[in-house]
């Protein structure tokens, strides 16, 4: 715990949502390989300076599978110019540039995505899209699906355990148990659901995320700033280089 | 079935945007219409977990598994709430685990939303006469309706500079691998409606 009040986030989750979003749209829009370092060590730095590097990596894990299959698999489906052999297969160099730009863009995004958002409690993550907007009814919503996230998954896990210490069967004979699975959990956790809302409505839950948002102090604007400036520096390289 | 950060390009992404916030926009008036709106919150948020949870758990079906997408069950059980329930559900797995994508968020997002409004128009129209069918087709209508905008979005994204006939046939294969998933959310939601309409009717809103 006094780790973690160490490491507090000193920017407000509000600017940060606002750079995570200026900043991916500003990588997607790269269509140049040239750009894409530039891409990488923007992510780099915010992947450091998170604090927390390994988790990072530990959570670009499925980003990466993709990322792969992309620059792997496009070279060998798509394209004219050959641009070698390897035995029977070609290599196409429109699928290898194609693929190329696409993994590069998708574990750029992702990385600086975790790094700029990993530090932000979930709390403060709903009451900063609050703050960008985003309608009560959906912030709501979202609050309560991660207040339940631990006790739906502990549901499923149970439930799945029950299942495979009764023997049940595989493959798509077990298509009816996972509905079975699915339906017990369902309703246990609707019943359960009901009482954790009434019982944050009763704690005064609401009045947090209906206030206003606080305003963004010096840090926050200057990292807005800095990360616009940024996000505009690489659309320009995305499309000049 | 996420497109990812970084394969379509940005002018896509940002109608994706518009054309999720539309959608959006729609059902939460449609919402505010109802007697008490954040009466359903609770039941829309766990299924929002449940959604969440179950699209990180893949089915076993040989030769290989799949991941179950539940936007049928999530329109069937939450109506209008599902488009929001959905957009939240993908907006969480995008910042906290980093699957989906969020520049692709609003494509998602109708790739997702339409199918569970569609699952949803079914269940309302043939939910009372015929449940079981109505089940049936809204599982595995939503999945085909998914297969189909996916791939829609996908042919309008791919650079130009590749050729057509490649696109293609890694999309045919896209959606024959899918196939197995179009009956196992049918049998699914098949199953899981008759026990809801059996032990807990109230949880269905045309039970």
């Amino acid at each position: 715990m006094p780790e973690r009040a160490r490491r507090a986030p000193a920017l407000s989750a509000r600017a940060r949502l606002a750079v995570v979003f200026g900043l991916a749209f500003a990588f997607a829009s790269v269509q140049s390989l040239a750009a894409l370092p530039a891409l990488w060590l923007i992510a780099g730095v915010s992947v450091l300076a998170s604090g927390r590097p390994w988790q990072i990596l530990v959570r670009l894990r499925g980003a990466a599978v993709l990322a792969a299959g992309f620059a792997l698999v496009l070279p060998l489906i798509a394209g004219e110019v050959v641009l070698a052999h390897l035995g029977p297969i070609a290599l196409y160099q429109e699928g290898a540039l194609a693929g190329a730009l696409i993994a590069g863009r998708l574990l750029a995004i992702v990385a600086m995505t975790l790094a700029i958002l990993s530090p932000v409690a979930p709390f403060d993550l709903v009451a900063g899209m609050r703050g960008l907007g985003v309608p009560t009814l959906m912030a709501d919503l979202a609050l309560l699906t991660l207040r339940y996230m631990d006790e739906v998954a502990a549901q499923l896990a149970r439930a799945r355990l029950a299942r495979r210490l009764r023997g049940g069967t595989t493959g798509w004979r077990a298509l009816p148990d996972h509905a079975l699975l699915l339906a017990t959990s369902l309703i246990r956790a609707q019943a359960r659901s009901e009482q954790l809302w009434a019982a944050m409505r009763l704690r005064g839950y609401g009045a947090g995320l209906a206030a206003p948002a606080a305003t963004l102090s010096a840090r926050d604007w200057a990292f807005v700033t800095g990360a616009g400036g940024l996000a505009l520096a690489v659309i320009w390289m995305g499309r000049s280089l | 079935m996420h497109l990812p950060d970084g394969l379509v390009p940005v002018e896509l992404a940002l109608a994706g945007y518009a054309g999720s916030g539309a959608l959006a926009a729609m059902a939460l008036s449609r919402i505010k219409r109802l007697p008490d709106p954040s009466a359903a919150i609770p039941r829309a948020a766990m299924l929002t977990t449940v959604f969440f949870a179950a699209s990180l758990v893949a089915v076993p079906v040989p030769p290989a598994s799949v991941h179950l997408m539940l936007a049928g069950l999530l329109g069937v059980m939450l109506g209008w709430f599902a488009v929001p329930a959905i957009l939240v559900g993908l907006f969480l797995q995008a910042v906290l685990f980093g699957h989906g994508g969020l520049t692709t968020l609003g494509l998602n997002g109708l790739i997702l939303g339409l199918p569970a409004l569609l699952a949803f128009g079914i269940w309302r129209a043939a939910g009372r006469r015929w449940p079981d069918m109505a089940a049936l087709c809204a599982g595995s209508g939503a999945v085909v309706a998914a297969l189909a905008i996916f791939a829609g979005f996908v042919l309008l994204g791919l650079p130009v500079a590749l050729d057509a006939s490649a696109e293609r046939v890694a999309l045919q294969l896209f959606v024959l691998a899918h196939v197995p998933l179009v009956m196992a959310e049918g049998v699914i939601v098949l199953v899981l409606l008759r026990v809801l309409r059996r032990t807990a009717p109230q949880m269905l809103a045309h039970a």
